[in-house]
């Protein structure tokens, strides 16, 4: 092997911890070295022009560059030493900047490890081989995870752009948390009216296939060939035949089931369906509630169905569905306010969270938009907010931002003042977050022109007091204790992931933070990516977010679809596991351990059965090579081979040196 | 009945679908047995059963998958048959097991200590004691005295799987604590002292692969890693240290589906205590996935299988 060494001083970020041109000359003297230098950066065009130039007049068929991790710049110089003539994976990157300049304070230490790195480097390209990467064809189709706005504005995007959508909501209507909204800020504009359009949009676009009331059960594939198993759940109402008519909720006899569009402040009956606006406008069966299910016998809603829609005896289907790329956009969930011992919530009625007092604002909402303590009905003189309540709270094991609780306090304090004439409103906050497009002007609004209180200070306890509720807290501000008798409380209350968000990112295949959020590629430079290829996010899911960051996003994750998609066919990664069948010995332990079920038998001529990896579901990870007993399936650019030679070339170092 | 006939009755019955059958004969000398291949009624008088048939027959099935055979096994031996199983090497319809609930089989090293060089003559159980009857006069031994390490620590003297049962049933006679105080003792030294320990032990190694070759559960045969030079884990050099890495490779490729039947330490002509790095692994497997090799055939080994979330390790909180 001729192998050239090319060592970066990245400006002082190498070269103030590092001595690279001291790395350069030690590489000199390793085996297979037969060129060494060092430069400002390397990653420069004329750094990239240095190694093509090594390449040519060094004849070098090797190449390591001694640099950052290779997240940033590998494929940089993989590129560079292809258009030299090299196959792009006769490289490797030795990190002496993350690893190396950055992390330690002896230069002279750093120089000796960099030095190491770079030996170690040098002993797995010497071992590299050609690897060639394969095409296949695109499915181009794409799969929205979450009818809520981002998801629909996702959907609607790739089907304008010409793309079949297959749209998948857990709900019966789409719409999402922005249907249970009453107005949104900071226009205080109807939520449900603006949504409206984009729901009946993504129910008529001819390129949209809606499935409501439907889980993914399993995503199997890679990007471009993914296929999707969906759970249709089952209703219990025939959707072919469901009008909306909305005789069965009239007629049905089991008037106290839980609502959860209007999260439980009030009741609704057992087959209903969820909002008048809701889209498709089918009705469902709760079975935890119809007494045809919980005591056998009713059938009252069979018997008024005008078209026989009913259908007790029905089951979930599995449909699948092949697409190339999916959108998740599965949403948020909330804290469970139970958490929240000291703020009384769940044990005390006239406490809420905010989403249930946005139920209860709303004009289609259970009090058609009066404000009513739920204890009794009457209508409150003085209602108290806290904000934060679940959130930037470390104790809680939730010390992030929910992100819009701020400012829709400050929207339903307006709401309130509007409703209820003579009402006093007070919000306890930390700080006021009001970072977007007008946000700022509307809480000075809602302090200034509505005369909302607003208290700097937290709430330490909530207690009831006669007939109203004792709030007491800091006002940090005067220094000073607060005490408030309310009679009624909203908690801004936290924004977690989604329920199931996990289950669902283990299915997919993405990583999730310690929240249970969906972890972007780069954080700020590929916001809506996952590091699974042909997997993109939109909305809450990533991060709590309001209405249009989410909408934002949900046309970002549109536009990655559409880009990739540009390409008919794709190239696979070559850096997958391969089996050596002159080795195998046939026990398929591999294919045990595979995740992915990228190994399948194949029988030799002579009828000896061997693993063989299907080269496009393969993800490299390497699972069957640390299972392989013999040794006989290896991840290329990552052999066994390779690995035993760094660490012998580490070792020599060592040894050297003592 | 007496066992030996229980066993001989229920192969008349089964031999003639069989390929063959695996069980004990007399070896050159009437206190050695070996492994005898019974292949048709004739052979079948030469079967024998007593203290002596140490062998763990299993190691032969793999081999044999795609023929039809009958084996003799001991509770030690079946769990091996179980782990097979569990990891589909052999198929359990290719199988007629004849299961031998088992008091111990001798340590050979003991017996060898106790003919002290001499040529036997005849040797005689008792179900307490052992007779040799030597060119130079009669040794009497207690049985126990006599046992392999690993009968005195025995908590499977019944086969767990079997067609047939030759004799009665019975539950472990010995104490289940007795199993890791030999991994206790190890443990009870520091790392550097352990590191001494066994690189005094391993220095003995010849690598002759006797202890991988007796293996039940040793299946790659001719492709073990051992021997390749791709992926080129280590070379022919005789340090210590390819001694002592070529017993950690043994030890972790048996991760998880060491049936603890002593075997490899058996087969070891230098008596390196080797079983006890098992034993210290199956404990720890034990501890971590809740899992014990070879008990349950529809077990599946904690170390080749994916799951995203182990049942016994919490790493989120869903």
């Amino acid at each position: 092997m001729r192998i050239g060494v090319f060592v970066c001083h990245c400006g002082t970020n190498i070269g103030g911890m590092v001595d690279s041109h001291q790395v350069a000359e030690a590489a000199k003297q390793f085996p297979h070295v037969v060129y060494a230098t060092d430069y400002l950066y390397t990653c420069s065009e004329p750094g990239q022009l240095q190694i093509q130039t090594a390449i040519k007049e060094q004849s070098l068929d090797g190449v390591v560059v001694a640099a950052c991790s290779p997240r940033m710049h590998e494929n940089t110089f993989r590129r560079t030493i292809e258009r030299a003539g090299l196959n792009r994976y006769m490289f490797d990157m030795a990190n002496i900047r993350e690893h190396c300049s950055w992390i330690g304070e002896d230069k002279e230490a750093n120089t000796r490890k960099a030095t190491e790195l770079v030996r170690m480097a040098v002993a797995k390209v010497a071992n590299h081989a050609h690897l060639h990467s394969s095409l296949f064809d695109v499915n181009k189709r794409v799969l929205v995870l979450g009818g809520g706005v981002a998801g629909m504005q996702a959907a609607l995007d790739c089907a304008d752009g010409g793309l079949d959508v297959i749209l998948v909501e857990k709900k019966t209507s789409v719409g999402g948390r922005m249907a249970q909204l009453d107005k949104t800020f900071p226009t205080v504009d109807c939520s449900i009216c603006i949504l409206g359009p984009k729901m009946v949009d993504v129910a008529q676009h001819d390129k949209i296939k809606l499935y409501t009331y439907a889980e993914i059960d399993e995503i199997k594939g890679y990007v471009g060939n993914y296929t999707a198993k969906i759970r249709k759940k089952a209703p219990y109402v025939d959707w072919t035949k469901c009008t909306g008519c909305g005789l069965c909720m009239e007629k049905c006899p089991s008037k106290q089931s839980f609502d959860y569009h209007n999260e439980g402040i009030a009741v609704t009956t057992a087959i209903n369906i969820p909002f008048p606006q809701a889209i498709p406008k089918k009705a469902k069966i709760d079975p935890a509630y119809c007494r045809q299910f919980t005591k056998g016998k009713c059938g009252v809603c069979a018997k008024v169905c005008p078209v026989k829609a009913i259908n007790y005896e029905m089951e979930d289907e599995i449909v699948t569905e092949e697409v190339g790329a999916i959108i998740v956009a599965t949403g948020y969930g909330l804290l469970d306010i139970g958490e929240l011992g000291e703020y009384g919530a769940g044990r005390y009625p006239d406490v809420i969270t905010g989403i249930q007092y946005e139920r209860m604002l709303n004009a289609s909402g259970p009090t058609q938009g009066h404000v009513q303590r739920p204890s009794d009905g009457e209508e409150p003189k003085r209602v108290v907010f806290i904000s934060c309540a679940g959130s930037r709270d470390a104790s809680l094991g939730r010390p992030y931002c929910s992100n819009f609780c701020c400012m829709y306090i400050a929207k339903q304090a307006i709401l309130t003042k509007d409703h209820v004439p003579g009402v006093e409103v007070y919000v306890f906050y930390i700080d006021i977050r009001s970072p977007g497009k007008g946000y700022e002007e509307f809480t000075r609004r809602a302090q200034e022109e509505y005369g909302v209180q607003y208290i700097r200070g937290r709430v330490s306890r909530v207690f009831p007091q006669g007939k109203r509720m004792m709030v007491k807290g800091v006002d940090t501000l005067l220094g000073a204790q607060m005490e408030i008798e309310a009679d009624l409380v909203v908690l801004g209350t936290a924004a977690t992931a989604a329920p199931g968000a996990q289950e669902l990112a283990e299915k997919l295949r993405i990583s999730y933070d310690g929240y249970g959020f969906y972890m972007e590629s780069h954080p700020k430079l590929r916001p809506v990516e996952t590091n699974t290829s042909g997997v993109f996010l939109a909305g809450a899911c990533q991060g709590p977010k309001d209405i249009p960051a989410s909408v934002g996003q949900g046309s970002a994750a549109a536009s990655k679809v559409l880009a990739l998609f540009s390409k008919d066919q794709l190239a696979s990664d070559p850096q997958i596991a391969l089996v050596n069948e002159r080795r195998c010995i046939g026990c398929f332990k591999c294919q045990d351990t595979c995740p992915f079920g990228a190994i399948e038998e194949r029988e030799l001529r002579d009828g000896q059965k061997v693993a063989h990896v299907i080269e496009t579901v393969c993800q490299g990870c390497g699972l069957c090579t640390s299972t392989c007993p013999p040794g006989a399936i290896q991840l290329q650019q990552c052999t066994d081979n390779q690995i035993i030679a760094e660490v012998e070339a580490l070792c020599q170092a060592w040894k050297q040196r003592s | 009945m007496p066992v030996l006939a229980d066993i001989k009755e229920a192969i008349t019955r089964e031999l003639e679908g069989l390929a063959l059958v695996i069980g004990w004969g007399q070896g050159y000398d009437p206190v050695h047995a070996v492994p005898f291949f019974c292949r048709s009624s004739a052979d079948i008088d030469r079967l024998i059963w007593n203290p002596l048939c140490v062998h763990n027959l299993v190691s032969y099935l793999p081999k044999l998958k795609g023929k039809k055979v009958g084996i003799l096994c001991k509770g030690c031996d079946s769990r091996s048959i179980v782990q097979l199983l569990q990891e589909k090497l052999i198929k359990r319809e290719e199988i007629v097991i004849i299961g031998i609930p088992c008091r111990g089989v001798v340590d050979m090293n003991k017996i060898q200590a106790l003919i002290n060089g001499k040529e036997v003559i005849d040797c005689s159980f008792t179900d307490k004691t052992i007779t040799i009857k030597t060119s130079e006069g009669k040794q009497e031994a207690s049985l126990d005295d006599v046992l392999a390490a690993k009968c005195l620590v025995c908590q499977y003297p019944t086969p767990i799987i079997f067609d047939h049962l030759a004799g009665a049933a019975f539950s472990a006679q010995r104490p289940a604590a007795a199993v890791d105080a030999e991994v206790k003792e190890i443990e009870g030294l520091d790392i550097p002292a352990r590191l001494a320990h066994w690189e005094r032990e391993l220095d003995r190694c010849i690598r002759c692969y006797a202890c991988r070759n007796a293996c039940p559960l040793c299946v790659c045969r001719d492709h073990c890693a051992a021997d390749a030079r791709d992926p080129h884990w280590f070379s022919q050099r005789t340090g210590v240290n390819e001694k002592v890495m070529w017993q950690i490779m043994h030890a972790l490729h048996l991760a998880g589906r060491c049936t603890d039947c002593g075997e490899c330490e058996r087969a070891c002509p230098m008596n390196i205590p080797i079983q006890r790095i098992r034993r210290k692994i199956n404990k720890e497997i034990k501890e971590l996935f809740a899992y014990e090799a070879g008990v349950n055939p529809a077990d599946t080994p904690p170390l080749y299988t994916f799951k995203v979330e182990e049942p016994t390790i919490k790493e989120s909180e869903w």
